[in-house]
Order: structure tokens, then C-alpha cells, then sequence
């Protein structure tokens, strides 16, 4: 039994990893131009159709992971580019309106372009190997995957708390008419925040690809929507709590379905909703924020 | 070294700045003074970039360089030299305060210039140096102007906005911040101050103007206005 929750918690690490890429980029975004982006989630599936088109040109899995974070960073600054520069001063509803066309622009020309048929690759056969650890076994790729992702959160950190981009981000989060008078270029500083937090979007995408094996131009709604529970589980704006609300959201979606009887497995994602309708009750602001920290 | 000429700001539907005009000489105190919403606060929005004039000019002139302030980006005006220190302090309260000071120093490439301005503010306030590593949302209202005034500082303004530095503060420490400006002048910055509480800012100011509803309609040095009988009334709170 212990060895049964074991394997659910590294598979729960390794879903929630995933979340939480997402969710902190989205957090990220909301943080500094207060903006749902609801197209982030298609960056997981730009991610993942970019891993799928280096692995078929033969290209090492390593190249391949940075190629993807390059993919990822692109498409966050072309869309906030073309798309979010000229709305910006627009109110919050026309912009939310239009992270909902950029996604679904993005799918349909994806449909268009590659047609809806689900393509797949994987990860190399090693990768699924499973490691014993003090007497019970993880699969590699999981482990891989809460490897990573902690060293490219580990890596965001830095860049926000030590350098001085980052400084100017977190400056233009809190208060954007104040980093102006600093002489921050604020949409330098908006670009980058797209360009990381895509980035990580689309790393994602590779991972999400290599574990569940398969990838299609829709596959990035469903990653989407429940990186938006991540963030509103951990308050939307941080970063941090974008993070933990990444992995408890995964952890508690595995736990429901490995822990319950079989029966109720399928109604994984009206527990994950469920929840964000809990949260948005008991605790609006999220678990991490403190009340009065809300903001506007 | 700031010269406005006939501008004119709206915000929304709304005609805030009406035909403005006036000059601020290198070296001085140059003091706006003025009733609530008389459209001094959008004045220095639009002086520092982040608002922009339907109409008009306004050109800072530094050493020899000369800023168009109707058209540059705000990084570039601020990297020329013309600081905003903003109404409500606007301090980074999730910071803390050494973070605020670099933030003031952003567009600084001179490093050693940084620490030595960094060493000048610290010792200017002291109380900056004993909180350097508390959160700025924990200090009081006072010791967060002393912050926006040091963030200031560190930006090497040539020309200081300052909107409403006395707002909300204890007289004591109003007459702190006051002898900094006066000090800041003699070291050859050139201010211009908003200020509710007129009879200090025209005590301090070499010249200063008078704005009623988005124009200015007296000016003259401070000496002459605080003597004038229809500020006396209007501003000073004193029997004509």
C-alpha cells in the first residue's frame, strides 16, 4: 500500500510539475499586465508540435529541450507583439476577449495546417525504465520531468529575485505608472515576461507529448484551463503561489483518482472544478496571498 | 533648462491643462501652487512622459542636450535627467527598501556613481540605512518620502518633480523634507514643487505660479506671491 501511494505521489509530482510551468507563466502574464490569457494553454501544443518536428529531423534530446524553450519564447513575444501591444489601456474584458480569439485562431490554423489526427512521440526507451527508490519504483521520465522543472523554476527565481530585468518586472507588477518614472521600458519588461513565460509553456508541451505519448492541436485547452485552477488555488499574480498551486492542483488530481474506487476515475476533472469553485468561496484571493494583499 | 509653451492636456472628454506656459530656470525652486484638481498633478504626469499633450511644446534642456517631452519615451526623459517624484509617494511596498533605491538607480550605468549617490542618501537619511533590508510597505509615512525622495536621488535627477512631498506628513517631518529640497538646491538641482502647503513652498521657491482650473493666472517670485493679496486669501488662509 505505502509502495501504491508512493508510485501516485511521484505520478501526482510529475502531473503537477506540468501545472505548474503552466500556471507560472499565466501568473507571470496576469502579475504584470493584469491580463487572463487564455491562449497560453496552445503553447503547450505549439511545444508540443515543435518536440514533435525536432525528434522527426533526428535532433538529440537535449538540443531539442532548449530549441523548444527558444519556440516557446518566440510565440509568447509574436503574440504579445501583434496581438495584447495595440489593446493595451484597453479595458480587462476586451483583453480577455481577445486571449480567447488569439487561442482559438491558434488551434484552428493548427487543425488547418496539420488536420485533428492525434501524432505521437516518445521519449527514448530508456526513459521508460523504472528506478527503484527506498523499495518502491518511479518511472524515469517522471522523475526527469520533477527534475527539470524544478531546475527551470529554480532558474526563473533567479532571474526574477537576482537580476535586474527581474527587478523591473516585479517593479512593473507593482506599480507600472512608478517603474515608468524609474526609466523602466515597460514593454521591453512586459515582452520578457511573455517570452519566459511561454517558454516554460512550451517545455511543457514536450513534456506533457513524452508522458502521455500523444499530441494534438487541442491538446492545450484542457492543460489551460487547469493551469488557471493552479493559479486562483494559489492567488494569481505569484509566482510562487502559482508554483504550489501547480502541484497540489496535480497531487490532488491523482490522489482522487488512484485512492477512490475505479468507478470514480472518471470524473476527475468535475473534482478539479469542484475545487476551484471551493476556492473561489472559501478563500477568493488564494491560499498563498494573504487577504489583504488582494489585487485590483 | 524646462521650457512649456501653450499646452494643452485632456484626460478622457475632460480639457485638464489649459494653454500652459511657463519656464523653470537652471538652479531654481520653481513652486506650482493651486486648489485641488487645478491640474498640477497632470502638469507633471504630462512633464515626465506618461501622459501626452493634445497640443503644445515642452522641451527639457539639460547641459546641451534637449528633450522633446511631448514626444520621448519616459525611459529616455528620465535618462536625460528630469525625475518624477510622484503624488503618494509610490514606493515598491513588496520591496524593500534597498531594492527601492536600486530601483531609483535603473537607468544608472555608472556603478560607482551608484554607490557613492547610494552612501549620500543613506547618510542624508538615516533611517533609510537601518531599514535597508525591511520590507518598504512596513515603514511609516514619513520614512516612505524620505525613500521616494532617496529612490529619487539615486535616478541623478538635473530636474526634480516633486508632487506634494508634505501630504499626510507630521510637521516635523515636513520641515525635514523641506530643508532636503533647500539643501538639494544648493547642490544644484533644479525643483519643481507642487504644494498644498503654499506658504512653505513659496518661502523656499524662486519663482512660482499660481494654476486655477488647468491655467496658470499669477506668477511671479515667491517672495512677490506670498505677499499677494489674492493668494493671501485663496492659499495662505490669511485676511487680505
Amino acid at each position: 500500500m505505502t509502495q501504491y501511494v508512493f508510485q501516485q505521489v511521484i505520478n501526482g509530482l510529475a502531473l503537477g510539475s506540468l501545472y505548474a510551468l503552466l500556471a507560472i507563466g499565466f501568473s507571470m502574464i496576469y502579475g504584470i499586465v493584469r491580463l487572463i490569457n487564455f491562449a497560453h494553454g496552445d503553447l503547450v501544443m505549439i511545444g508540443g508540435f515543435a518536440t514533435l518536428a525536432l525528434v522527426s529531423a533526428g535532433v538529440p534530446w537535449p538540443v531539442i529541450l532548449v530549441f523548444v524553450l527558444c519556440v516557446g519564447a518566440m510565440a509568447g513575444i509574436a503574440i504579445e507583439t501583434v496581438v495584447f501591444r495595440p489593446m493595451r489601456g484597453a479595458d480587462q474584458v476586451t483583453g480577455f476577449i481577445a486571449t480567447l480569439a488569439v487561442s482559438i485562431a491558434i488551434q484552428n490554423s493548427t487543425l488547418m495546417a496539420l488536420s485533428g489526427q492525434p501524432r505521437n512521440f516518445s521519449f527514448p526507451a530508456f526513459m521508460r525504465q523504472r528506478i527503484d527508490i527506498a523499495g518502491s519504483s518511479a518511472s524515469l521520465t517522471d522523475l526527469t520531468i520533477i527534475g527539470l522543472t524544478l531546475l527551470l523554476i529554480g532558474g526563473l527565481f533567479l532571474i526574477v529575485y537576482r537580476t535586474k530585468m527581474g527587478q523591473a518586472m516585479r517593479a512593473t507588477a507593482e506599480n507600472l505608472t512608478a517603474a515608468r518614472l524609474m526609466g523602466v521600458a515597460v514593454n521591453r519588461t512586459i515582452m520578457t515576461a511573455f517570452a519566459i513565460g511561454s517558454a516554460l509553456a512550451a517545455v511543457a508541451g514536450l513534456f506533457w507529448g513524452g508522458k502521455f505519448g500523444q499530441i494534438d492541436p487541442l491538446m492545450g485547452f484542457e492543460p489551460g484551463l487547469k493551469a488557471f485552477v493552479a493559479c486562483v488555488i494559489g492567488g494569481v499574480g505569484s509566482i510562487g503561489g502559482a508554483m504550489l498551486g501547480g502541484y497540489i492542483l496535480g497531487l490532488a488530481e491523482i490522489l482522487f483518482v488512484g485512492l477512490l474506487p475505479q468507478e470514480y476515475s472518471g470524473y476527475r476533472d468535475t473534482f478539479v472544478f469542484l475545487l476551484l469553485i471551493v476556492i473561489l468561496l472559501v478563500r477568493p484571493s488564494g491560499l498563498f496571498i494573504r487577504q489583504t494583499e488582494e489585487r485590483a | 533648462m524646462l521650457e512649456v509653451r501653450e499646452l494643452n492636456v485632456f484626460r478622457g472628454a475632460t480639457h485638464v491643462i489649459k494653454n500652459v506656459s511657463f519656464n523653470v530656470e537652471e538652479g531654481q525652486i520653481a513652486a506650482l501652487i493651486g486648489a485641488n484638481g487645478a491640474g498640477k498633478s497632470t502638469t507633471l504626469l504630462t512633464l515626465s512622459g506618461l501622459l501626452r499633450p493634445r497640443s503644445g511644446t515642452a522641451v527639457f534642456r539639460p547641459d546641451a542636450q534637449e528633450v522633446d517631452l511631448t514626444s520621448a519615451p519616459s525611459e529616455k526623459i528620465v535618462r536625460a535627467g528630469l525625475i518624477h517624484c510622484p503624488e503618494g509617494r509610490q514606493i515598491f511596498h513588496s520591496m524593500t527598501v534597498r531594492e527601492n533605491l536600486e530601483m531609483g538607480a535603473y537607468a544608472q550605468l555608472d556603478q560607482k556613481l551608484v554607490s557613492k549617490t547610494t552612501a549620500e542618501v543613506l547618510e542624508l537619511f538615516p533611517i533609510l540605512a537601518e531599514r535597508s533590508g525591511g520590507m518598504a510597505g512596513s515603514l511609516s509615512g514619513g520614512e516612505q518620502m524620505m525613500l521616494a525622495l532617496g529612490r529619487a536621488l539615486l535616478a541623478q535627477p538635473k530636474l526634480l518633480l516633486l508632487d506634494e512631498p508634505s501630504l499626510g506628513l507630521a510637521p516635523l517631518v515636513i520641515e525635514r523634507i523641506f530643508d532636503v529640497i533647500a539643501e538639494l538646491r544648493r547642490r544644484g538641482v533644479t525643483i519643481l514643487l507642487i504644494e498644498q502647503n503654499a506658504a512653505m513652498a513659496l518661502d523656499l521657491a524662486d519663482t512660482a505660479f499660481v494654476m486655477e482650473t488647468g491655467s496658470i493666472v499669477l506668477s511671479g517670485s515667491g517672495a512677490d506671491l506670498a505677499l499677494n493679496d489674492k493668494v493671501r486669501q485663496s492659499y495662505l488662509g490669511g485676511a487680505a
